[in-house]
């Protein structure tokens, strides 16, 4: 099926997101679509795949114009998408999963099981496929149940399917394995768009790419005639902002990882952190980062390695034996992981320092508590009526503000930062950055981690980039760049 | 002009109501009472000689009420923790019934008795039985906590199972021991001050105003709403959850025994099969009630004893009026669904 999006533009309130953008798939290829967070391609393809709807442009089906109002619509023209996240029942049977709501039906109502197994069998025959239909989900690796997935989109008759992200939970034989799905399906004649970070996969399994960059299609050809590190420029651009951070005073070593792993997320994982210095950690999606660093501030735990604490080593298995330790940790996703809801401004900036600030055995030192968070609240500029208003009437800026203050009155040693400036706007970044210089400078040896390249270049003296769970390289201030990052992170090796 | 100005005078106070109506969810709760207590003052009627004779009889109805309650009352204390912790406990009937053998065979006042028989007698032999029975209580609420925690199992399922442990095992242990309850030892909570019996309203209101002050004032407290709120955030702020969670159960077992030992004091003795049975669900309705959330994160101390009051008055309202037992039951449902639909529209 040919596909050809024409001049598709949308924006969502003042904010443009797709500018005009052009796409094309021709046949059965295997086409890449590549870009950064928040480049455009997931709105490009939930507008294909019926989800939204476009402001402007055009689709064609093998030249026909069409337009689709609903998942359902795409779907019935012959597209499926397939999600990040997976769309299974892991306590329902393959064959049960396929037929979720379309199930097949006797006179008298009953299920027709022998029909709809034996309709998942012609599918994977179809496909090459050795599986029972009634095998449990349950019971798959991560790379069949995408191939579940797939399968479905085959039962639908699907002729063009989308694969966002597929290979970002799976290990190297699995993405094999999907791959070769992959493969076969192309040869009969099913197109597959193939949204990724990892270039070498791309380099691997495509046949060519369309490229965004801030909403616009920026670069689109054959793979063979490219190189991945210049996928990589294409994808950053070429202004690379130049870096202007000099290195500051470092002090002795504070926290060291030697060989560090959790048999799961990360395997392997050496690094080192100095009083006074400002450590990035980046990566894409799914390579472990966040996980390595709640095993250090004991919300996880690591199977092999040690773990040093200014040069002895801690096992650090509750989080309230990490701050014990000196560690604080200003989690990602500040809705879920950061904030009490239905607690004061003032209560949530106090939540980690309550236990330790006491009067008497029992009681909290309420005044001392209430003093040091007045004092985080000027120096962090918290814009607030009342300290006992409920969290939630603060700015997404402002509530960050209140979770650092927590980790500030508790003067940790060591203070990790995951994804700091999400959901934070402009004005409000660049304070936090200049709040997490300041406390290097004042003998604080801080981590940042962050997918964003530009974040680590601005307050990082040095970085590691991690893919897939591994560290690939550590960069000095003048090493990094949006490229080189880039480049490590999508796993090409040097060439 | 003038009927603009009363217009604005009438205004206020139906302006300040609302706004208390809407903001403090303690409000709500308070206004419900108030109506009980003026309904069920009409029902008892005015019919005395006089003013005094009337005022003696509604004094005594209403430190009937508070008696007859404070065990009730004093498990939903404990069990206002554990469901603002997000969680419940449906072991503490059981529990209440395991204490109080256990309480009953340390005290038992007849020469097989097991302290008697050492020679101890009297009021060592009081405290000694208590601290045991409450010691059992901590033990229970522990290993509870620990079936939560530990053993990550659904507080539901984990109390579910414990209510089932200890009401069969105490009765089995107690089918051939019957221990009696020496008069003494009723004095605990029917010692008599002018004529009335104030105990167990005294203790009852003594532990709500330290577990009032444990929820606001002491990190353990606001821990406990912290984990309700979100767990999630609360673990990642250096709180040890596990911990406290373990503490809330321990705390509610505690409570457990001293209501258990209020109430074989008060009746001087138990009724292994059935004592007890019911009191977590009229815990939990009395907690609902006071306006703390099922889902966690949110609730008072003080809106529970508010809870228990509003359930009790009712229930001697629908007595005073002559509504037959079997039909009170039904009001006491009606009162928790009323209320969780009115706390459902404040959010709203």
């Amino acid at each position: 099926m040919n596909l050809e999006m024409r001049n598709i533009s949308k924006s969502f309130s003042t904010n443009l997101v797709l500018d005009g953008v052009d796409f094309t798939l021709e046949g059965s290829e295997i086409k890449a679509l590549l870009g950064e967070n928040g480049a455009g391609k997931s709105t490009l393809m939930n507008i294909l795949g019926g989800v939204i709807d476009a402001n402007g442009g055009q689709i064609f089906l093998d030249g026909r114009s069409v337009s689709f109002s609903s998942p359902k619509d795409s779907l019935e023209a012959g597209i499926a998408f397939i999600h990040q996240e997976l769309n299974l029942i892991n306590d329902l049977a393959i064959y049960e999963n396929l037929f979720i709501g379309r199930e097949i039906r006797r006179r008298g109502r009953l299920l027709d099981h022998e029909a709809m197994i034996r309709a998942t069998e012609e599918v994977f025959q179809r496909m090459d496929l050795d599986l029972d239909p009634r095998t449990m989900v349950r019971d798959l690796d991560a790379s069949y149940k995408q191939i579940v997935e797939i399968s479905r989109a085959m039962l639908m008759n699907a002729r063009l399917v989308i694969m966002d992200e597929p290979t970002t939970s799976l290990t190297d034989p699995e993405i094999e394995r999907v791959f070769a799905m992959m493969r076969t399906l192309s040869r009969q004649g099913v197109g597959i768009i193939f949204i990724s970070h990892k270039l070498n996969e791309v380099m691997d399994i495509c046949h060519s790419y369309t490229v965004l960059r801030d909403g616009r299609m920026v670069a689109s050809g054959l793979v063979k005639d490219v190189t991945s590190s210049r996928l990589a420029s294409f994808m950053v651009g070429h202004d690379v902002v130049e870096h202007t951070r000099t290195a500051s005073e470092i002090g002795p070593l504070v926290l060291e990882g030697r060989g560090l792993g959790d048999g799961r997320h990360f395997s392997d994982i050496s690094f080192c952190v100095h009083k006074g210095e400002v450590v990035g950690f980046t990566g894409l999606l799914g390579d472990g980062r966040s996980e390595l660093f709640q095993a250090v501030f004991g919300a996880g735990r690591f199977t092999s390695g040690q773990l040093l604490l200014e040069g002895s080593e801690v096992h650090v298995k509750t989080t309230s034996q990490a701050v014990g330790l000196g560690i604080g940790y200003v989690p990602r996703n500040r809705k879920e992981n950061g904030i009490v809801k239905d607690m004061t401004i003032f209560e949530n900036g106090s939540l980690a320092t309550m236990s330790s600030r006491r009067k008497g055995l029992f009681f909290m030192d309420e005044d001392r508590l209430e003093e040091e968070f007045q004092a985080q609240r000027r120096a962090l500029r918290i814009k607030m009526d009342g300290e006992d208003d409920p969290i939630t009437s603060l700015s997404g800026g402002n509530q960050q503000k209140v979770v650092l203050a927590r980790w500030l009155s508790a003067q940790p040693r060591v203070l990790i930062l995951d994804n700091p400036t999400q959901g934070v706007d402009v004005g409000a970044k660049e304070e936090i950055y200049e709040i997490i210089l300041s406390l290097a400078q004042r003998g604080v040896a801080v981590v940042v981690l962050s997918s964003e390249a530009q974040e680590v270049m601005r307050v990082a003296s040095r970085c590691y980039v991690m893919y897939h769970g591994r560290i690939m390289d550590c960069l000095s201030a003048g090493q990094m760049s949006e490229k080189e990052i880039m480049r490590l992170a999508t796993g090409v090796e040097e060439q | 002009m003038t009927d603009r100005l009363e217009s604005i005078a009438s205004a206020r106070p139906v302006a300040w109501f609302t706004r208390q109506w809407s903001q403090r969810p303690l409000f709500s709760t308070l206004c419900a009472l108030v109506v009980m207590i003026v309904l069920q003052t009409i029902a008892l009627g005015f019919d005395q000689g006089s003013f005094l004779g009337w005022l003696s009889l509604w004094t005594r109805n209403w430190l009937n009420i508070l008696r007859n309650n404070a065990t009730i009352g004093i498990i939903a204390l404990g069990m206002t923790f554990v469901i603002i912790t997000g969680g419940i406990d449906l072991a503490v009937g059981s529990t209440l019934v395991a204490v109080g053998a256990v309480v009953m065979i340390f005290i038992d006042g007849s020469t097989t008795g097991l302290l008697t028989s050492l020679g101890i007698t009297g009021a060592p032999a009081y405290v000694i039985g208590i601290l045991v029975g409450i010691v059992v209580g901590l033990a229970l609420g522990q290993v509870t906590g620990l079936l939560i925690t530990v053993g990550k199992l659904p507080p539901f399922i984990a109390t579910l199972g414990m209510m089932n442990i200890c009401r069969s095992v105490t009765q089995q242990c107690m089918q051939t021991v019957n221990p009696s309850v020496p008069r003494g030892f009723t004095q605990i909570a029917n010692l008599s001050v002018g004529g009335q019996m104030f105990m167990p309203i005294i203790y009852w209101l003594v532990i709500a105003f330290i577990m009032h002050y444990i929820s606001r004032h002491t990190a353990f407290g606001r821990h406990v709403y912290a984990i309700g709120s979100n767990e999630k955030a609360a673990k990642l702020s250096g709180i040890n959850t596990q911990a406290v969670k373990r503490t809330v159960y321990t705390i509610m077992g505690a409570l457990v025994a001293i209501a258990s030992v209020l109430q074989v004091s008060r009746i001087g003795s138990m009724d292994y099969a059935n004592a007890g049975s019911g009191y977590e669900m009229d815990a939990i309705a009395a907690v609902i009630v006071g306006g703390t959330s099922m889902a966690g994160g949110k609730g008072t101390i003080a809106g529970t004893v508010l809870g228990v009051l509003i359930i009790a008055v009712v229930n001697n309202l629908l007595n005073l009026l002559g509504v037959p037992p079997f039909l009170r039951e039904a009001f006491k449902g009606v009162i928790v669904i009323v209320a969780v639909l009115l706390q459902k529209k404040e959010k709203v």
